[in-house]
């Protein structure tokens, strides 16, 4: 291409540690391959396909009226809570309530915090999603017997597993679609993508204008996603990928229609940020990616979670973070603990993961592997 | 204006020496010699500091963490340069409240704690107290270096007398010698590069700078700053005015890093690179295009030039096709190259040098960001508006202005004309008989950039249609940018519109009739030199047309003259 350089085709004064960062990265980018089409995750949320009909028990409720709720439940009288009901709508103070619901845990009677002990507050036993539809993989292999199964809205696949999206589905921060993005997710990748590293894809075959099969690298940057002055990702950036082999994952693909699949189904780690999660874990991984005519890609990641780790980046944001984005916390330990479909606990036979679809907005950019000198300079 | 008894400022004219302001004024049929002809030595002139002089000079005096609190009046393009707009400008009643206000804001911190000690030559006996030895000693020292001439025994009184009752008045000795200070920064003497001129003992009829200003004229043109000690020390001893000397100082100077800001100085002023100051793109048209990248792309330019230029001391023309250049990640994503960060992740983005492939239509300066963003409105590209530029600026040729009565409309809008390229708009705007002349000499050379949308951004189509890039420049035609580039480099005018605007910002004024033998001079050595920017800086400066000057005759201010020069000493009030 005059003018320009494709991301794949990497030339300039640049070229020369290009190529020889590619023969560092020969796991990911086989030697042969004549194509490679990097990018970076420029959103990463659940895959979410909210309707009038998935939610039979109804929407949970405000999180003020869960509280009256756990009040109720707690021991407050009738004319407490009515009090407080009141002062509620009135937009009034209720520091009694607060104070009472933000230690709505109870240890040996006495109260603890929620968020910290989860296990420790009462369940209110709120209703899971029950539609039809939900974007995914048919990762156990039951398909259409899949009792638990979801239909895929976009390919029509029977037995998709995303029981994340059944725990979580009725609650409002966790409403939403493709294009109408869920409250809580937006506001997660929202404190991610500034303060996290980027997510790097890198897909590499003969020719990727054509089927056949690929290499998929999902790897971490050392930078940070670089966003335009009207906050939208910046195209054509270029990233070092960090060396860390806790976010070094490679997988045999296949491109058909120009889908590429990751046809291997391994276990992909990526580290993420502390202060959320610290780590992306998925086993039984599975992707589902559309390049875009515009250099840019769409589709889907998904695979088992441990769900622990998912609770705790909710809790972290605490009551305040409670009442302004997730609504209830412990009410979704709860919930994913309900719902949760994968590895067992050997002694107590609890699932310790859950089936989960991310979804995933990817830009074009440029990725090479760093020295070790730069590893060494590099702040973490 | 400087403050309390620094007001009752004193004009000495020397025994044989007279300032002479303005630069409309005839001059005397007197002639140096040439070897393309007589050479008539055009006026002196007056100029005000520019912006970028004015803070030069600062940190070059206290430090380059001083900040100056405040923002010069703009200065004024003439002739395609700031810098002979300077001797057309002067300081309105709100200017002066600003420079006083920066000039304070200056002495202040030039005279605060972090800083004294290595600016004064002596320690005061007392902070709280008067110590008028010391005070001079620090007046005289820098009083020299601001007013680019040893003061006065009047002035250097005047000021050493008013730091003295500042003292009094606010117990601390730093703060008296700050009044000063700001008096000096606020001085006419500062703020303007005047011309002293004395009759030439070597050539009979003839007037030449004096001493101090042809320092000056030597010091801001190779460093865009006023003259240092050392150049200030050679005026004293005569030396400038000795072949030998002059050439001593040139040599020394022309090695010294800072001919670096005096080759940038003039790229920013004839690549009109003030410009960057208003510009703006649509955000959601050109999401890339930041204030970073504003900066980065200007950046980039006079990194480029100063690597051809002086780096690499290369033909100049080179800046219209080399292919190596410099990047920062910022703008590697608008050439979409990669750029990978060097150094910890968050710390600032380094410049990385960079050379686009051969095959690439990238090269040279009209190629990148700088040029194709700045010369295009804030929504789209303009194959006009840059065609016009590489008129104006590259090859010193003026395109008149559009008829008042045009209508923009049949080009602005997207779908006018029903075309869907802004090449097929222009060709039916331009059939239009009163806009077609112009566009003819312009378009064609736009054509060639449409390539790069308005914030510099490689491009295929428009609006869907594939884009044409052949162009023609003066009977030389191309396919893309990259002939472009050679076509400019191939023009004769860009060179001799090199000379006229160096020669132009030598002189702080256009070259008159009498001087076009020098000029013709200074092309024929360029040319001679292979094109190498620094061996015309070298002719020029060592040139005495750049210190010689007419003097008005029949005018009121040649009256003035030739009576101090035959009383002696003559003191104006």
């Amino acid at each position: 291409m005059k003018g320009q350089q494709n991301p794949m085709s990497i030339s300039g004064a640049r070229a020369l540690p290009w190529v020889l960062g590619l023969a560092v990265l020969a796991l990911s980018v086989p030697a042969d391959s004549a194509e490679t089409r990097q990018f970076a995750i420029s959103w990463f949320a659940q895959a979410t396909y909210s309707n009038d009909k998935d939610c039979s028990g109804g929407v949970h409720p405000e999180i003020e009226l869960l509280y009256l709720r756990y009040a109720s439940a707690l021991g407050a009288k009738p004319s407490q809570i009515e009090d407080w009901r009141h002062k509620l709508m009135q937009g009034e103070n209720v520091q009694d309530l607060n104070e009472l619901v933000s230690n709505r845990g109870r240890i040996d009677g006495l109260p603890v915090n929620p968020y910290t002990h989860p296990a420790a507050v009462m369940d209110l036993n709120m209703p899971g999603l029950d539609g039809k539809y939900a974007f995914g993989f048919n990762l156990d292999g039951q398909g259409a017997e899949d009792p638990n199964g979801f239909e895929d809205p976009q390919t029509g696949e029977r037995g998709v597993d995303h029981q994340l999206y059944r725990a979580l589905g009725c609650a409002r921060a966790f409403r939403g679609s493709l294009e109408d993005r869920p409250t809580y997710w937006a506001w997660s990748w929202g404190q991610l993508k500034d303060s996290k590293p980027a997510w790097l894809i890198t897909v590499s075959g003969e020719d990727l204008s054509k089927d056949g099969p690929v290499t998929v690298a999902l790897d971490r940057a050392l930078e940070y996603l670089r966003s335009n002055a009207d906050g939208t990702p910046r195209f054509d950036m270029a990233y070092r990928i960090d060396p860390d082999p806790r976010s070094r994952n490679v997988f045999r693909g296949e491109i058909k229609d120009g889908v590429v699949t990751i046809t291997e189904h391994g276990t992909l780690r990526l580290l993420q940020n502390p202060l959320v999660a610290p780590e992306l874990e998925l086993s039984s991984v599975h992707l589902r990616l559309t390049l875009n005519p515009d250099r840019s890609a769409r589709g889907f990641l998904g695979g088992y979670q441990p769900w622990h780790p998912i609770y705790w980046g909710m809790a972290g944001v605490g009551f305040g973070g409670e009442q302004q984005v997730t609504g209830d916390i412990p009410g979704y330990y709860h919930l994913m603990k309900r719902y949760a479909d994968a590895d067992p606990d050997p002694v107590t036979g609890l699932n310790r993961a859950i089936s989960v679809t991310y979804y995933i907005e990817a830009i074009p950019v440029f990725a090479a592997p760093v020295t070790d000198t730069e590893r060494q300079l590099t702040r973490r | 204006m400087a403050q309390g008894g620094l007001r009752s400022r004193k004009l000495v004219w020397g025994a044989a020496a007279a300032v002479l302001v303005g630069c409309s004024i005839w001059a005397v049929a007197t002639m140096l010699g040439s070897s393309s002809g007589p050479i008539t030595p055009g006026p002196s002139v007056t100029r005000r500091l520019t912006a970028e002089q004015y803070q030069n000079i600062i940190h070059d005096l206290f430090g380059s963490d001083i900040d100056l609190g405040g923002r010069i009046e703009p200065d004024l393009r003439v002739n395609g340069l700031l810098a002979v707009g300077a001797s057309h400008v002067s300081i309105t009643a709100a200017g002066m409240e600003q420079y006083d206000a920066m000039a304070r804001a200056v002495a202040a911190q030039a005279l605060d704690e972090y800083h004294r000690d290595m600016l004064l030559p002596c320690q005061p006996v007392s902070a709280s107290d008067v110590d008028e030895e010391c005070a001079r000693a620090f007046l005289s020292k820098v009083g020299r270096l601001i007013y680019r001439r040893a003061l006065t025994e009047n002035q250097l009184e005047a000021y050493v007398t008013a730091a003295a009752e500042a003292t009094r008045l606010t117990h601390s000795f730093h703060e008296g010698l700050a009044l000063s200070l700001s008096g000096m920064l606020s001085s006419p003497s500062f703020l303007f590069r005047e011309e002293v001129l004395e009759p030439d003992p070597q050539q009979p009829g003839l007037y030449r700078l004096d001493a101090y200003s042809r320092a000056s004229q030597l010091s801001f043109f190779l460093w865009n700053s006023a003259p240092d000690s050392k150049l200030l020390s050679a005026a004293e001893s005569g030396e400038l005015h000795t072949r030998k000397g002059l050439a001593r100082q040139v040599d020394r100077m022309m090695a010294s890093p800072r001919l670096e800001a005096g080759i940038r100085a003039f790229f920013i002023d004839q690549l009109r690179f003030d410009e960057f100051e208003t510009l703006a793109k649509d955000a959601a048209l050109f999401p890339k295009f930041s204030a970073q990248v504003a900066e980065d792309a200007r950046e980039q330019t006079l990194r480029t030039v100063i690597d051809v230029a002086l780096t690499r001391n290369r033909d100049i023309r080179e800046i219209y096709t080399t292919k190596k250049t410099f990047m920062t990640p910022a703008l590697g994503a608008i050439y979409r190259v990669p750029v990978y960060k060097e150094g910890p992740n968050g710390s600032p983005d380094a410049w990385q040098p960079f050379e686009f492939p051969s095959s690439d239509s990238r090269g040279g300066i009209l190629t990148q960001v700088a040029f194709t963003s700045l010369h295009s409105p804030a929504g789209r590209g303009s194959p006009t508006l840059r065609g016009k530029a590489v008129r104006e600026i590259m090859l010193c040729q003026q395109v008149p202005a559009p008829p008042a009565d045009v209508d923009f409309s049949s080009f602005e809008e997207g779908d006018a004309h029903a075309a869907a390229t802004a090449r097929e708009r222009l060709n039916a705007h331009a059939t239009v008989a009163s806009c077609a002349g112009c566009h003819k000499i312009i378009d064609p050379i736009g054509f060639a950039l449409e390539h790069f949308d308005g914030a510099g951004e490689y491009r295929l189509t428009e609006a869907g249609a594939p884009i044409d890039a052949s162009g023609e420049l003066d009977g030389i035609t191309y396919e893309d940018a990259g002939g472009l580039g050679e076509a400019v480099y191939r023009n004769p005018a860009a060179t001799s519109c090199l000379v006229d605007r160096l020669s132009a910002r030598a002189l702080g004024r256009t070259v008159t009739a009498g001087e076009r033998n020098w000029v013709k001079d200074l092309k024929e050595a360029f040319a001679d030199s292979g094109y190498r920017l620094p061996a015309l800086m070298r002719e020029i400066v060592m040139s005495e047309t750049l210190y010689s000057a007419s003097v008005p005759v029949d005018e009121p201010a040649q009256q003035v003259a030739a009576a101090a020069v035959e009383s002696g000493v003559v003191e104006v009030q």
